[in-house]
């Protein structure tokens, strides 16, 4: 009995972790790989909606948004400093450039398309650059 | 579960607590000396963040430069989160970073904010278009290198801060941090 009320406060536990992690969309947005879960984003990761590489990339769709978040996990590990070995872009592109800043850390991140002196129609980015993949979730909201 | 196998566990438990404990000890990561001495000027709101998992009402503007401004970033109950943003627009910072174990820490002296940009579908290779970020005391300069290693370009940091927009072309593999006799302090990736 005492096992069965630990596994199920651990289970509550951890999905308040996930959920308090992952940053949340705010009105209508792009998820990835949904607006709930964690996902890896590897070398052959792919959203198969011509982003701007056709491989280790995820992206959404042409929108005016506000901002792109990310919310990377220690996986497969961490530092002591929660640094990842898996390394990613996280911006915007559209038809003539891809832009971002990069990241290996396990954090919440967020950047807007104007602080990339990007405006107009984009599409919103995570990209692989190096390293085995990265778990993390990713929004844009609009 | 008997006793005798409870008692077992519980000891096994104890002595791995406390020889992990001796082993951060030892190799300090319990001992995070790094300081930002800028505490910015007086703290201001700061609006503009639709972000519900980091809610941030308040911070500081670290430095304006370059007609930018970055910021420490105030959450309740949570480490700092850090961000940059236009000069003319200030209190609304336009990219955020929340580093977990919060900032600076002695293995992690540098939280950089620059841009990056490629311009090849079939090459990841990325240039700058700005470089900005925040650096710990003791960092001189922040290096940015090629993929070759060789030093593309060198900004130095005033007040725990760097920034540039007069950026080489070409492309950039990672950067380092260098302290004031040039010796290289951390780097990434």
């Amino acid at each position: 009995m005492n096992r069965i009320v630990f596994f199920v406060i651990a289970s509550a536990c951890a999905a308040a972790v996930v959920a308090l992690a992952q940053p949340a969309p705010a009105s209508a947005g792009w998820c990835w790989p949904s607006c709930s879960n964690y996902g890896y984003l590897g070398q052959s990761t792919s959203t198969n909606n011509g982003c701007w590489y056709s491989s280790g990339e995820v992206c959404s769709y042409y929108g005016y948004w506000f901002n792109v978040g990310i919310a990377k996990t220690c996986y497969p590990g961490c530092d002591w400093n929660y640094n990842t070995q898996g390394v990613v872009l996280y911006g915007f592109e559209n038809q003539e450039r891809i832009r971002g800043h990069f990241t290996v850390k396990a954090a919440t991140v967020y950047v807007r398309p104007s602080e990339l002196y990007m405006s107009g129609a984009v599409r919103a980015q995570v990209t692989w650059y190096g390293g085995p993949a990265s778990q993390l979730n990713a929004a844009a909201i609009g | 579960m008997n006793r005798k196998l409870t008692l077992t566990l519980a000891g096994l438990l104890f002595g791995a607590a406390v020889i992990g404990g001796t082993l951060v000890t030892q190799l300090g990561a319990s001992r995070d000396d790094a300081a930002l001495s800028n505490r910015g000027m007086p703290g201001m709101a700061i609006h503009g963040l639709r972000m519900k998992s980091a809610r941030i009402t308040t911070g500081n503007v670290l430095a304006v430069r370059q007609g930018r401004a970055l910021y420490r970033l105030n959450r309740v109950g949570a480490e700092s989160c850090f961000g940059v943003g236009p000069a003319n627009e200030l209190g609304t910072p336009g990219s955020v970073v929340c580093p977990r174990g919060g900032f600076p820490r002695a293995g992690e002296p540098v939280l950089d904010f620059s841009v990056y940009e490629g311009t090849r579908h079939d090459l990841r290779e990325f240039s700058l278009v700005r470089v900005e970020g925040i650096a710990a005391d003791g960092v001189a300069a922040v290096e940015f290198f090629r993929p070759n290693g060789q030093i593309a370009l060198s900004v130095p940091v005033v007040d725990n801060i760097y920034s540039t927009s007069s950026v080489p072309a070409g492309p950039i593999a990672g950067l380092a941090a260098v302290d004031k006799a040039g010796k290289r302090l951390w780097r990434s990736p």
